[in-house]
């Protein structure tokens, strides 16, 4: 899978014009090596009519059979055995189904250029090192999520000093204790070292609010940083508006908003979206993103509010191509954004209200490959 | 959090509550058995509470944006709870009977566990309503997805009616701990479970021979269509019901089965059907509000892709909605959330059809002249659905209807001959 490579590698990360060739072809390969390898991902070409001679401009890219991130939690869908994957990760589960997606070895081979060159580009990586307070769960042998994992692998883009970890394995249950973590920054506030809070947002809103209740304010070292990954997940109700947000961040971590980045990302399509100075997500090169009808699912045009598909020639392990996530958002022009990056920028809006309610209806629990109540 | 005799406690006090449990359970036995009328008085005057809007904020915070509990509170008024005890259990429920040298005397099973589901909000309070009706102590595991409404019921229930608190404990316990589900099953003389087959194959596994199992499992409903008395009110009916329960209950129609072997005639069914499934589907309010059934129906069909079962089928792509003609005669579930499958069953293929699903079978919306009504409700009954109802009212309910066939109550209750000393 040559032409994976070859898009990864590349320089110019949000290029998308640059890179269209090596993205169709990349597309192309990846498209037939699923289709020879998966028994299941060739019926569904097959029944839906598609195949990879059909990929011969971005408008094509359309009509790769999607697949809704729903399919993956009730169907695992795998290209290659077991033991010839790197690793096999399983998305959060926020509503107690998760998916289960395999990782190849090319994978990583291909993502650590992308990362280390938008890493740079964002200005994540630093040679100082910094003490790491994650928001977050603590890796564990059962947890096999992978926001937990990004989340461990965010500490590494400065030598880390010390980790705390907000949600820890109390007797096989992960407990939050952000009053811990709270006295953890205070002691940090006089390290000579700067500090990285990586973690959910909602755990930083949480977190800090009642840093404000206990009416602690700080002034974390210079060169301090927020990075923020996996989104709201259950505690979406709560969600706020990113000002507020950073508001907040800034009367009580001294942490100015130009040194707050956001990821995006999903277990299904592992690309790696940086917050640009103005915070938007603008698509990298190695991916594309089709907005959707909610109700119909074909394509709308920039701008439209819809379900967001994410296309990616990433993972050869699972069929995961085009991914369909239960997100609503819209695409935006990039040079709307004003911050010099040319590619169009994703704004989420939220998630559809899916499977909060679960089925009453007989063999459901099957269905989903779990007992209900248990 | 932990509910335990009126009061809230943190997780963190589980294991002293469980290790004082069973004396304090023994001390509530000994005690005199509580009293119908209690429960009663205390269910409607909280009810009344409730419906004033007392607790809106309350509620507000608890459940899924758009779901209200419009449907729970009138089972909560006295006259509701006294036609259902009357319903379940005869006039006098509670009275003794004399034999010659004997009285039957009626008393609490003893201790019931519930397993509650996790699929619509009230159900946990309303499960365990059900066992202090019938005077008995209740330990509830709530659901996974019970984000604070049952624990904060059960306060304001004991609020209400102090006399109701020892008869009432909720624990917010994960699934793994089968360690301390095994210790809550252990002092029970009965265990309730709902949900899946998982769910009540895990139940089977927590109870001990002496304690009663008593299962409300996953059921299957559907609608039976063979020829209309008004035609567009009925397809109307039909698809509102599909559309608005999201086909997510028991009784909720996951397939409409023609009374036909026509395949024409059941692809111009789809076909007529679907407008009235998208009429449904528009009154659908909130952004992507159709995505769920678009997200649902495509990731259903990939399934049936994948397991080689879509061949022959023909999709009905509506606006937040499908149909699917499928060419099996088989009852199961649909890819819900107003994507609904149509099949082709003639009536001399009903019973073995539905046979096939024997103790799943629920609700059957009949459709019909009102001629063959009563021979298909008879027939449908024969074959073991437990429910029949017209094409609208899949899933409405009324005070003292039985519950998969059953009324539950009475499986709540035991009775103790006691001979007479002379």
């Amino acid at each position: 899978m040559l032409s994976r490579q070859r898009l990864f590698w590349r320089l110019h990360p949000y290029d998308l014009p640059g890179s269209d060739r090596v993205f169709l072809q990349a597309c192309r390969d990846n498209c037939a090596y699923h289709i020879r390898r998966c028994p299941g991902y060739a019926a569904i070409c097959e029944h839906l009519g598609f195949s990879p001679e059909q990929l011969q401009s971005t408008e094509d890219l359309a009509h790769i059979p999607v697949i809704p991130t729903l399919f993956f939690k009730r169907r695992a869908l795998f290209s290659m055995p077991q033991w010839r994957m790197a690793m096999k990760v399983t998305s959060s589960g926020t509503s107690g189904k998760y998916s289960r997606i395999g990782f190849d070895w090319g994978v990583i081979l291909a993502e650590a250029p992308m990362v280390v060159n938008l890493g740079f580009r964002h200005h994540l990586v630093s040679p100082k090192p910094a003490h790491c307070v994650i928001l977050g769960y603590k890796p564990h042998k059962s947890n096999h999520t992978g926001v937990t994992r990004t989340m461990f692998g965010l500490t590494h883009f400065s030598p880390p000093l010390s980790r705390t970890y907000a949600l820890q394995m109390v007797e096989g249950v992960y407990v939050p204790d952000l009053d811990q973590v709270a006295e953890k920054l205070k002691r940090l506030e006089r390290s000579p070292f700067p500090t990285r809070v990586i973690g959910f947002p909602s755990y930083l809103w949480f977190g800090l609010q009642r840093m404000e209740e206990l009416g602690l304010r700080l002034k974390l070292p210079r060169g301090s940083r927020i990075i923020l990954a996996g989104g709201w997940k259950q505690h979406s109700a709560q969600e706020v508006d990113k000002g507020t947000l950073y508001a907040l961040v800034e009367r009580t971590l001294g942490i100015a908003e130009d040194h707050i980045n956001e990821l995006f990302g999903a277990v299904e399509h592992p690309v790696f979206y940086n917050t640009c100075k103005r915070h938007h997500f603008h698509v990298p090169i190695y991916g594309r993103i089709i907005i959707r009808d909610p109700d119909t699912l074909e394509p709308l045009p920039m701008g439209r509010v819809g379900l967001v598909n994410l296309i990616s020639p990433l993972m050869t392990a699972t069929p995961t191509l085009s991914v369909m996530t239960d997100d609503l958002g819209y695409l935006t022009p990039g040079e709307k954004c004003g911050c010099g990056i040319p590619s169009p920028y994703l704004t989420i809006l939220g998630r559809v209200g899916m499977s909060d309610i679960q089925t009453c209806a007989a063999g459901a629990a099957e269905l989903l490959g779990k007992g209900e109540a248990f | 959090m932990i509910f335990a005799n009126g009061k809230l406690l943190p997780d963190s006090e589980r294991r002293t509550v469980l290790d004082g449990l069973e004396e304090q359970l023994n001390a509530v036995r000994l005690a005199p058995s509580l009293a119908a009328e209690t429960v009663i008085s205390a269910v409607d005057a909280l009810g009344r509470r409730l419906e004033a809007g007392e607790f809106a904020p309350l509620l507000s915070r608890f459940l899924p944006a758009g779901v209200g509990l419009e449907e729970l509170l009138p089972l909560l008024r006295r006259e509701s709870l006294e036609a259902k005890l009357a319903a379940e259990l005869g006039a006098a429920p509670f009275e003794s009977r004399n034999f010659s040298k004997t009285t039957a005397r009626v008393l609490p099973l003893g201790v019931l566990f519930h397993i509650a589901p996790g699929n619509m909000p009230g159900l946990p309070v309303y499960t365990a309503l059900e066992g202090l009706l019938t005077g008995n102590i209740n330990l509830v595991k709530l659901p996974h997805s019970d984000k604070g409404l049952s624990l904060a019921a059960f306060q304001l229930l004991t609020e209400q009616e102090p006399r109701l608190a020892p008869y009432l404990y909720a624990f917010d316990l994960p699934s793994g701990q089968r360690e301390e589900l095994k210790a809550l099953a252990a002092l029970a003389d009965g265990l309730v479970a709902w949900g899946g087959d998982g769910a009540i194959e895990a139940a089977r596994s927590l109870a001990g021979p002496g304690c009663k199992l008593i299962e409300w499992g996953h059921r299957l409903s559907f609608a039976y269509i063979s020829g209309y008395e008004d035609k567009q009110a009925e397809l109307a009916a039909l698809a509102g019901h599909i559309v608005e329960t999201g086909q997510r209950l028991c009784s909720s129609c996951q397939v409409i089965f023609l009374d036909t072997e026509d395949r024409e005639e059941g692809l111009a069914f789809c076909r007529e059907l679907l407008p009235y499934l998208e009429g449904a589907a528009a009154k659908r309010i909130g952004p992507g509000a159709g995505a769920a059934a678009a997200l649902s129906g495509r990731s259903a069909l990939l399934e049936r892709i994948v397991d080689g079962r879509a061949k022959g089928e023909t999709l009905f792509q509506g606006k937040g909605c499908c149909a699917v003609f499928r060419p099996d005669r088989e009852l199961e579930l649909s890819p819900m959330e107003g994507n609904v499958l149509v099949k082709l069953l003639p009536q001399k293929e009903l019973l073995p059809a539905l046979r096939r699903q024997k103790g799943r079978l629920q609700t059957a919306g009949l459709i019909c002249a009102s001629e063959k009504r009563e021979e298909l409700a008879g027939l449908l009954a024969r074959a073991g659905v437990t429910r029949v109802t017209r094409a609208g009212t899949m899933s409405a309910s009324f005070p003292g209807e039985a519950h998969d066939g059953e009324y539950p109550l009475r499986r709540y209750l035991r009775v103790v001959d006691v001979e007479s000393g002379n």
